[in-house]
């Protein structure tokens, strides 16, 4: 797939959607090991059904410093793990292999530079770094993709805690509207229609 | 209403394949008529009551879409030199009831006199088959009118729009800060905006309720059936005249001729898969400008072996998307441009370009959000929509202040018809019942870039006039590489050689088939179809009927 330059929202779309056609075939086998290995694994006291305690709580530090937490939730608390646990395990085979090499490729990374080798375990600074460098890569950008989807899906989804990511934009979920909207069109109505 | 009920050895007047935008008004005019009409329809019967705010499931998980997840692959390549590769969102189109009108935005832009005689107007292009219409403006004029009563659009006559034989039923949508911005920046520069006229209702109408400015519109099905898609406007019509059947979750396979060369029956699978073919009196395709010439193409014989009616050559070929230029703009207080529908002004100064520009182009640019869907997850995932950072402490700022602050001011724009751009048969990819996949081969004509970098460069002067402290622009500078407007692929004319359809939309060679949809189109429209795609559909119809009257099919 050729990235559309100037388009990028276009190209983070098409990181989740352009399977191979071979993808849904070779799904089953991965998802029944899966949901085989997961029953026993959780995050932050919530079950998990395809991943790993251990990778989610990875995924969760790589999470929580693209939304990091402030005086409002960061990813990891928005549950976005909980998110990318439910949308990979609806035959995402793909992009679960991808995750998991990018996160032993960054596994190694950490453990070739620090006396530890997990990222989660580094300091906030360094986890940063360490991402800067990764930042153009396929693995970056899914997963960046993944937290940011999660933090504002529905959040029967398991992201979106609590509304954490519409609170953070300002979204509120309502079904009726009533114009004005903002300050643009309430001053033009003020000013009868100028 | 449960409809009627047929046996497909039992012959039907007629069989409409799809059940969109043009495939809902033909059935349901043909059935008010009194024929016995069956419609096959791909996807569910889908109704407000199943429409939610769900981003993922709408625009990652193609709920309504669909895709390769569920065996309907689709392939794309720029030119005939490559070979096309397995793609999502190459020819993008709802399945459903009421197909694309259920999830589109409602721009409903009538054609101008120009659109239908520009070639003889302005002068052929070299290397294209840009050409006249074989009607003229005054020919659709009634069925617009139709539209705008029957289906239900909002709007105002403006000063430069053309003539029109009957107000709209509803006023304009209530303007939107993104557009109030658009005027601003417009009334300084000596340019109009004008409200845009939608198809979405903005006071009761035909027993259907005004919007409610949830801000669900584009992607999304209606929640309230103010949105005037044919699941709500056409389909309940139809269904009432007990001579109508609905099979949805039936794709069409072929369509099957006999010995005289004429349409017999329609090959489809069903719900569980099994293969059947309801005979009918004649065939009416509007499966839209991408599927209705894959289904010719897949209908090939011994008789028609470069598929059916396509003597001409012509069928899946110019195939035009319509062009666009985003440009995005940050304010210093709240826009909240996610409220409300997507666009309700439209600045039309630059229908037509100048010819001395050196290229051919012509659109119109409306307010928007940036993200077109004007939803939460779309913003944040295109987040910042300024150059800013992508993730982090600061990313997170930038999530605060650019879902309400900002505005966009898009263009939309022509495309010229190209043998080059068409919908052909995939030879190695194949769906999920073993047909030839789709495949799309597109690139952007240089005189559509050169319109679409000149209507981004209009709307920065336009953002910049409206007072934007930040902006972003962009257009597909490398050409675009898929659309939800499928535009001309089995042309309209009066010459067998080089179009599809006749100005009746029968077939030029088989005489008890009808096409109607976006592949009627000669020319692209200025970048908002739907409207004209519904008045042709209205006019199809009406001759249709009016040939049966006759026994002249």
């Amino acid at each position: 797939m050729e990235p559309h330059p100037l388009s990028r929202r276009d190209l983070l779309k098409n990181t989740l959607s352009a399977l191979p056609r071979s993808a849904i075939a070779l799904s089953l086998p991965a998802i029944l090991a899966a949901c085989s290995r997961a029953a026993r694994n959780e995050l932050d006291g919530a079950a998990l059904q395809l991943l790993g305690g251990e990778e989610a709580e990875e995924f969760a530090a790589i999470a929580d410093r693209i939304i990091p937490p402030d005086d409002t939730p960061g990813a990891r608390e928005a549950g976005v793990v909980h998110f990318m646990d439910t949308v990979l395990a609806d035959q995402r085979e793909r992009e679960l292999e991808l995750l998991r090499e990018g996160l032993g490729q960054l596994q190694q990374l950490v453990a070739g530079r620090f006396p530890v080798d997990r990222f989660s375990l580094l300091e906030s600074g360094q986890q940063d770094e360490l991402l800067r460098e990764i930042e153009d890569s396929e693995f970056f950008a899914t997963i960046r993709f993944l937290t940011v989807a999660g933090m504002f899906a529905l959040p029967e989804y398991g992201g979106n805690r609590d509304l954490a990511g519409w609170d953070l934009l300002g979204f509120e979920n309502r079904s009726v509207w009533q114009p004005p909207f903002g300050y643009y069109d309430e001053d033009y109505m003020n000013q009868g229609g100028r | 209403m449960a409809g009627a009920t047929f046996q497909t050895r039992e012959e039907v007047d007629f069989v409409v394949v799809g059940s969109g935008a043009a495939g809902g008004i033909i059935a349901r005019e043909l059935a008010e008529a009194g024929h016995s009409v069956v419609q096959l329809e791909q996807g569910p019967h889908l109704q407000a009551a199943d429409f939610r705010h769900d981003e993922w499931g709408t625009f990652f998980n193609n709920d309504l879409t669909w895709n390769h997840r569920r065996g309907r692959p689709q392939t794309f390549r720029k030119t005939a030199g490559e070979t096309a590769t397995p793609r999502d969102r190459v020819c993008n189109y709802a399945h459903n009831v009421g197909g694309s009108s259920l999830h589109f935005s409602g721009n409903f832009w009538r054609l101008r006199p120009i659109d239908f005689m520009e070639a003889s107007v302005r002068g052929t292009i070299p290397g294209t088959n840009f050409a006249d219409w074989p009607i003229r403006y005054e020919n659709l004029e009634p069925y617009y009118t139709r539209v705008d009563w029957e289906v239900g659009v909002s709007g105002l006559q403006g000063p430069w729009d053309p003539p029109r034989s009957r107000d709209y039923p509803c006023p304009p949508m209530a303007v939107k800060g993104s557009d109030v911005l658009l005027e601003r920046g417009a009334r300084a520069l000596g340019y109009t905006a004008y409200p845009a006229p939608v198809a979405i209702l903005s006071r009761p109408h035909n027993g259907r309720p005004p919007c409610v400015h949830c801000g669900f519109c584009l992607g999304f099905g209606c929640e309230v059936n103010a949105k005037s898609s044919t699941m709500i406007t056409m389909i309940p019509a139809a269904l009432a005249t007990g001579n109508y059947e609905l099979r949805t979750h039936c794709t069409v396979s072929r369509v099957e001729t006999d010995e005289n060369g004429r349409a017999s029956e329609v090959s489809y699978f069903d719900a569980g898969d099994n293969e059947q073919s309801q005979r009918a009196r004649a065939v009416v395709i509007c499966a839209n400008g991408a599927e209705t010439p894959r289904l010719l193409l897949l209908s090939d014989s011994a008789r028609f072996p470069d598929g059916l009616a396509n003597s001409s050559g012509f069928v899946g070929r110019n195939l035009m998307f319509n062009g666009y230029s985003e440009v995005s703009g940050l304010f210093p207080e709240p826009v909240n441009a996610h409220k409300g529908i997507p666009a309700t002004r439209v600045v039309h100064d630059w229908y037509e370009l100048d010819p001395n520009l050196g290229f051919y182009g012509g659109g119109g640019i409306d307010g928007r959000h940036p993200v077109r869907s004007g939803t939460p997850m779309e913003s944040a995932i295109a987040t910042s929509m300024f150059d800013g950072p992508t993730w982090g402490s600061e990313f997170k700022a930038r999530l605060r202040q650019e879902f309400t602050h900002s505005a966009a001011f898009d263009g939309h724009t022509t495309s010229l018809p190209l043998d080059s751009n068409n919908i052909t048969l995939d030879p190695e990819l194949r769906d999920r019942w073993g047909r030839p996949a789709l495949r799309c081969t597109y690139m952007d004509h240089p005189d559509d870039l050169a319109t679409m970098r000149y209507f981004m460069d209009r709307s920065v002067e336009l953002m910049e006039a409206a007072g934007a402290v930040e902006i972003h622009a962009s257009y597909p500078e490398t050409g675009q590489e898929g659309s939800s407007h499928m535009l001309g692929t089995c042309r309209m004319g009066d010459d067998p050689a080089t179009s599809v359809i006749d100005r009746y939309h029968r077939t030029h060679d088989v005489p008890n088939l009808f096409l109607c949809d976006g592949s009627s189109m000669v020319t692209s429209s200025r970048g908002q179809p739907t409207m004209t795609i519904m008045a042709l559909a209205f006019r199809a119809a009406e001759h249709i009927n009016e040939f049966a009257r006759r026994n002249e099919i």
